[in-house]
C-alpha cells in the first residue's frame, strides 16, 4: 500500500546573479557562469544513488527550483530532464516546472526551455512596481517583469505561475492592489502571493527596512484574496491561487504528504518505506556537493521521523490546503489513525479553527488566518518528557 | 582558648557600604584562606547573594589574629543579613555577639536600616565601634559622617576607625580596635553546657547543621546533648568552625561560636533560638530564645507545567529546611490548578524564594499577586485570617475587615521631607513624628502594610533621589474598609488575579490594573476583554484587540525543518504563558498589580 505513495522530484540549482536581501534559501551569488556541466553530472550521480529506493514507481512531477534555474542554458535543462526521464519512468502528463527570474531570462531562452521539455514556468515577478522592486533589492525592474511574462506566453507556456510579494517596504495598499491588477492583466493560470517576512541570516534581518504595519498587511492580503476570487481563482493553498485544473501538482504532492526525491545542493527528500519516514538533505555548499556527489558524502544529514513527528508533519502540510483531506488519507500516509489527535481536533473545532465530520478534515477560513497557532497544537509535546529533577 | 582572648562580633552595615569586602580583608589578614582560594566576597556563598550583593543567611567565620601586643586572639565574625525583610535574622545574630562594628560608607552617610540594627545592638548591650569605610573615594567625608553618626545614632565617634576595605588601608586598626575595645565574652566553663542555636540549615551530605554560640560550659565531640524545647537527646557527631572553610574541631569552648552536627533528621528538630545542653548534666535555665516570626506577605505559587507539582513540593520541602521563615501549604486555583500558598517575610524574600526555586530546582513558576494577611470579623463573631483574596467571605457575612499596620521609620535629608510626606499620605499613612537629626530627618509614619510591601520602597527611593532609607515593624491590625477587586478575562473570574484594596482606592486601582493588563496580555486570535469588578459591579474595562492573522512564510521545496522550528519557537514562547479559558496570559500579568504606577 505504501509503495503506491505518489513520487515527485525536486532539483535544486543553487546559484543566483545576486542574492536578494530577504532571501534565506540556499542560493549563492555567482558572477561568472556557473559550472553547468559539472553540476549536471553531479545531479545525475546523485540521482543514480537514489534509484534503488524508488524502483518501480512513476514520477508525477519535476520541479527545478533555486536559486535561479533560468540561469542555466536550455541545453543544460534539456539534459537534466532527459537524464531524469532515462532513469525513472514518468506518468504521461508529468508536470515539469522551472523557476525563472525576469532578470535572467529572455524570450529566446523561454522557447528553448519549452523545447527542452519544461511545461510549466514559475516566474519570480514579486512586483510590477519599480520602487517596490528596488526596495527589496531585486535586479530586475518593472519593464523586465512585464517582459518576462509576455515572453513566457509568446514562447507557448499555457501553464505558468507568477510569484507576487506584498507588504513590501514603502508599499501602499494602492501599490499592492496595482501589482495584483497588473498580474491579472496577463491572465496567469496560477499565482503565488506571499507576505514579505524577515528571516534570520539575511541582509534584511540585520538592516531591517520599515515595513507596512500589521493592519496594512492584513488589508493587502484581504484585497488580493478578494480580487483573485472575483477573477475566478481558487485559493487552494494558503498562498497559492489557481484557475480550474491549474493547481501546482508538484506542490500538491508536498501538501498531501507524498514522497519526493531532492537532488542538488541542499535539496530535501522525503521517503516512506515500511511505515517509516526518512527525511534526507544534501550538502548545502555547491562545491562540496559536487565534490561528493558520487558517494554517500553528498548527504548533509538525515532524520527518521518518530510516529508523533510523522503525524504532526502530515497536519503541517495538509492543513495548508483549502480542500478537505480525509481521515483515511491520514491513515494511509502516516500509518496512524487520526483518532490520536481527537482531543486536539475537538479543541480546534471548538475554537473555530478546524472542521471535522469524522470523515473529512479541513481548515476553516479563521484557521487559515491563524495557521501557525493551529499547527502548533499538533507539535509533538516536549512536556511529555520527564520533568527535570531538582538539582542539589 | 581563654575567654579573654575571644571576641564575638557582628558587622552592621547597609547594602553596598562594604561589609563583605571588609570581611574578606579580615579573612585574608588572618590567613583563613590562601590568596588563591580567596574568591571575592566569600561570605555571600549563595549565587543569589553574590549577584544581588546581599546576605540572606547568617554565617560565621573564625579568625585567629595575632595582635600587636604579641598575643593571639580568636575573633568570631558573625555575619548578618542587611535587608529589612530579614531584620529578625539580624537580631538573632546579634544575640550571639558581645560587640559590633558599625560600618558606614564615608561618602554616603547613615541609612535607616543601619540605624535600626544599630539600636537593636545597643539594646542588647553590645559595644559598637564606628568604622568609616571607603575613605579612598574622592567623595568621602569621614568627618561629616562621623558627626552624623554622633547626631543621628548618638554613638561616640572619637574612636572611629577610618578604612578603605578596598585598598586595605586601616584594616589592621579595625582588628586592633576589636581586640582593645570590644569586651570578651562572659560565661563559665565550669557550669553545665548552655549553647544557643543561632541558625540551622540542611546540607544534603551532612544533614542538619546548627550554628551555635556556647554561653556556658564546653561542647566536646561525641558528647550527649539535648534540645531543651523538645527534650530530645542526640550525640554531637561532629563539631567545628568555619574559617571560612569548614574545619572539624574536637571541642567548642565557653564563649566560642561554631557548628554542630548531631543527626537531627530535619531542621525543625534543631529550632533556631533553642538552647542546647548536656544530657548528663543539663543546665537549669534555657537561654531566652527568639520571637517566632510570622510571614507577612502571601502569594500562590503554581508550576506552569502541571506535571511538575510533585517536584515543586519536593523543592519547597528542601528549601524550607534552610529557610524556617518560608511557610507553605497546598492550595488549588480554578485558573492555575494545583500549587502552594506561600508565606514570606516581604517582597524581597518572595523574589528570592521564587528565583531559587526556578534556578536551583529547574521549575517554572507562576506567582499570583502577593497579598498581606487580613483579619475579618464575621457576622457570627468569628475572626478569620485571610491570606488569599479568593478566600474573602461574602460581603454580607463581613462585620469588619482589619488590615495590618506598620510603623515605618524613614531617614531622609531634610529637603525631601515634603516628597516623603506626599508619598506617605498617598499611601494612606498617618504621620507620627518627625525628628530632626543634623541634616537628616527621621520621619515616623503609620502605614498599612499592604501599601508598603508592593512598591513603596522603590517609590520612596525615586521620590528622594535614592537618599531615603526605610525600616519598619509590624504594630497591629486596624479596622479598614477593604474591598475585593476581581479581574475577569473574557467574562471569567480569574481567582489568582483578585486583590484586596481600600475602598477609597478601588476605582483608581481597578482602572490602572486593567490598563496594565492590557499592555501585558499579547494580542490573540480573538478580542480579549479585561474587566475589574467589585462584587457584581464592573468598575473598569479594557480590551486587547484580536490579532489580524499569522504570517505564513514561504515554504521552500520540501524543506519542512525551518517551518517546524518556527512553530516550535512560537510554541515555546507560549509555554511561559498560562491558559485561562481560551486566553493565554503571560506570567507578568499575575504581577501586574505590583506595577500599577501612581
Amino acid at each position: 500500500m505504501r509503495a503506491s505513495l505518489p513520487l515527485s522530484l525536486y532539483v535544486h540549482v543553487p546559484w543566483c546573479e545576486k542574492k536578494c536581501p530577504y532571501c534565506d534559501f540556499n542560493s549563492h551569488a555567482q558572477k561568472n557562469p556557473p559550472p553547468e556541466n559539472a553540476y549536471i553530472e553531479a545531479l545525475m550521480a546523485d540521482l543514480d544513488q537514489e534509484l534503488p529506493a524508488v524502483r518501480g514507481r512513476r514520477l508525477r512531477s519535476i520541479f527545478i527550483g533555486g536559486g535561479t534555474p533560468s540561469l542555466l542554458s536550455p541545453k543544460s535543462v534539456e539534459s537534466i530532464i532527459a537524464g531524469i526521464r532515462a532513469r525513472i519512468p514518468a506518468t504521461t502528463d508529468m508536470e515539469i516546472t522551472l523557476e525563472a527570474n525576469p532578470g535572467s531570462s529572455d524570450a529566446g531562452k523561454f522557447e528553448g526551455l519549452r523545447a527542452a521539455g519544461v511545461n510549466r514556468l514559475s516566474i519570480g515577478i514579486q512586483s510590477f512596481n519599480a520602487a517596490s522592486l528596488r526596495n527589496i533589492g531585486r535586479i530586475h525592474d518593472d519593464r523586465a517583469a512585464r517582459h518576462a511574462v509576455t515572453a513566457a506566453i509568446r514562447a507557448g507556456f499555457d501553464n505558468f505561475n507568477l510569484d507576487l510579494m506584498y507588504a513590501l517596504p514603502g508599499q501602499s495598499r494602492e501599490m499592492a492592489a496595482d501589482d495584483v491588477e497588473q498580474a491579472l492583466s496577463f491572465d496567469p493560470p496560477h499565482l503565488s502571493c506571499y507576505q514579505l517576512t524577515i528571516e534570520p541570516n539575511t541582509v534584511f534581518a540585520v538592516r531591517t527596512p520599515r515595513l507596512p504595519g500589521e493592519d496594512a498587511a492584513w488589508q493587502m492580503q484581504r484585497q488580493l484574496e478578494s480580487s483573485l476570487e472575483k477573477n475566478g481563482y481558487t485559493n487552494y493553498e494558503v498562498s497559492a491561487f489557481a484557475r480550474q485544473g491549474r493547481s501546482c501538482q508538484h506542490n500538491l504532492n508536498y501538501w498531501l504528504f507524498g514522497d519526493y526525491i531532492g537532488i542538488g545542493a541542499g535539496a530535501h527528500s522525503k521517503m516512506t518505506r515500511d511505515d517509516q519516514v526518512l527525511r534526507t538533505w544534501k550538502r548545502k555548499n555547491p562545491i562540496l556537493y559536487m565534490q561528493n556527489a558520487h558517494s554517500a558524502e553528498r548527504v548533509g544529514g538525515e532524520k527518521r521521523l518518530s510516529s508523533d513527528e510523522i503525524c504532526f508533519e502530515f497536519m503541517l502540510n495538509a492543513l495548508r490546503l483549502q480542500r478537505p483531506v480525509t481521515a483515511s488519507l491520514f491513515q494511509q500516509r502516516t500509518g496512524q489513525p487520526i483518532k490520536r489527535f481527537s482531543s486536539t481536533i475537538a479543541q480546534a473545532q471548538t475554537d473555530g479553527l478546524l472542521q471535522f465530520d469524522g470523515i473529512q478534515i479541513s481548515t476553516t477560513e479563521f484557521g487559515r488566518r491563524f495557521l501557525n497557532d493551529l499547527l502548533q497544537r499538533f507539535l509533538p509535546d516536549p512536556d511529555n518528557l520527564i520533568s527535570p529533577s531538582p538539582s542539589t | 582558648m581563654e575567654l579573654q582572648h575571644i571576641r564575638n562580633f557582628a558587622i552592621i552595615a547597609h547594602i553596598d557600604h562594604g561589609k563583605s569586602t571588609l570581611a574578606d580583608r579580615f579573612i585574608q589578614l588572618c590567613g583563613g584562606l590562601s590568596d588563591r582560594e580567596m574568591d571575592e566576597q566569600v561570605l555571600d556563598s549563595m549565587d543569589l547573594e553574590r549577584e544581588r550583593g546581599i546576605t540572606i543567611k547568617a554565617q560565621s567565620v573564625r579568625l585567629d589574629y595575632e595582635a600587636r601586643n604579641g598575643e593571639v586572639y580568636r575573633l568570631n565574625l558573625i555575619d548578618t543579613p542587611g535587608h529589612v525583610d530579614f531584620s529578625y535574622e539580624v537580631s538573632r545574630s546579634l544575640t550571639a555577639c558581645d560587640g559590633a562594628l558599625l560600618v558606614v560608607d564615608a561618602s554616603q552617610g547613615v541609612e535607616a536600616q543601619t540605624l535600626a540594627v544599630c539600636y537593636a545592638a545597643v539594646d542588647l548591650g553590645l559595644e559598637v565601634i564606628p568604622v568609616l569605610n571607603k575613605i579612598d573615594l574622592p567623595a568621602a567625608d569621614p568627618e561629616r559622617v562621623a558627626e552624623e553618626i554622633e547626631e543621628v545614632i548618638g554613638i561616640d565617634c572619637t574612636a572611629a576607625v577610618n578604612v578603605s576595605a578596598k585598598t586595605g588601608e586601616g584594616v589592621v586598626e579595625v582588628l586592633e580596635s576589636i581586640v582593645n575595645n570590644l569586651p570578651a565574652p562572659s560565661g563559665d566553663s565550669e557550669k553545665p553546657l548552655k549553647a544557643l542555636i543561632m541558625d540551622s540549615w540542611f546540607d544534603n551530605y551532612l544533614g542538619t547543621i546548627s550554628l551555635i554560640r556556647v554561653f556556658d560550659g564546653n561542647l566536646v565531640s561525641k558528647q550527649k546533648i539535648s534540645m531543651m524545647s523538645t527534650g530530645r537527646s542526640y550525640t554531637a557527631e561532629q563539631i567545628g568552625v568555619f574559617t571560612p572553610k569548614r574545619l572539624t574541631v574536637g571541642e567548642l569552648e565557653c564563649g566560642e561560636v561554631g557548628y554542630v552536627i548531631c543527626g537531627v533528621k530535619d531542621v525543625s528538630g534543631a529550632k533556631v533560638g533553642d538552647t542546647l545542653t548536656s544530657t548528663r548534666n543539663p543546665t537549669a535555665h534555657p537561654l531566652e530564645g527568639f520571637k517566632e516570626i510570622k510571614p507577612r506577605v502571601f502569594a500562590g505559587l503554581y508550576p506552569i507545567i502541571a506535571a511538575e507539582f510533585e517536584a515543586f513540593r519536593g523543592a519547597l520541602e528542601k528549601l524550607s529546611l534552610n529557610d524556617s521563615s518560608l511557610h507553605y501549604e497546598p492550595e488549588t486555583s480554578a485558573a492555575l490548578g494545583f500549587g502552594f500558598r506561600c508565606g514570606f517575610l516581604g517582597m524581597l524574600h518572595m523574589e528570592i524564594v521564587q528565583e531559587r526555586l526556578e534556578r536551583e530546582y529547574g521549575l517554572e513558576l507562576i506567582s499570583t499577586a502577593p497579598t498581606v494577611v487580613y483579619e475579618v470579623v464575621t457576622t457570627d463573631g468569628q475572626v478569620i485570617t485571610i491570606d488569599n483574596p479568593a478566600k474573602m467571605p461574602d460581603p454580607a457575612r463581613i462585620l469588619e475587615t482589619r488590615e495590618p499596620i506598620i510603623e515605618a521609620r524613614i531617614l531622609v535629608p531634610q529637603n525631601f521631607i515634603g516628597a516623603v510626606m506626599t508619598l506617605c499620605i498617598q499611601k494612606r499613612g498617618s504621620r507620627k513624628a518627625v525628628q530632626y537629626l543634623g541634616r537628616q530627618a527621621m520621619m515616623i509614619f503609620e502605614l498599612p502594610l499592604n501599601e508598603v510591601v508592593l512598591d513603596f520602597f522603590d517609590k520612596l527611593k525615586s521620590a528622594t533621589k535614592g537618599y531615603a532609607s526605610l525600616d519598619y515593624e509590624f504594630i497591629g491590625f486596624r479596622s479598614s474598609d477593604m474591598v475585593k477587586l476581581d479581574v475577569l478575562i473574557n467574562g471569567d473570574r480569574v481567582d489568582p488575579l483578585a486583590i484586596l484594596v481600600h475602598r477609597d482606592q478601588s476605582q483608581y486601582r481597578a482602572r490602572e490594573l486593567v490598563k496594565k493588563m492590557r499592555q501585558i496580555i499579547p494580542r490573540q486570535m480573538f478580542d480579549v476583554a479585561i474587566q475589574a469588578a467589585i462584587g457584581a459591579r464592573i468598575v473598569a474595562r479594557e480590551s486587547v484587540k484580536a490579532l489580524r492573522k499569522n504570517v505564513t512564510a514561504k515554504c521552500y521545496g520540501g524543506d519542512i525543518t525551518r517551518k517546524r522550528k518556527l512553530l516550535e519557537k512560537q510554541k515555546e514562547g507560549k509555554k511561559r504563558m498560562k491558559q485561562i479559558g481560551s486566553v493565554e496570559i503571560p506570567q507578568e500579568a499575575f504581577l501586574a498589580v505590583l506595577k500599577v504606577g501612581e
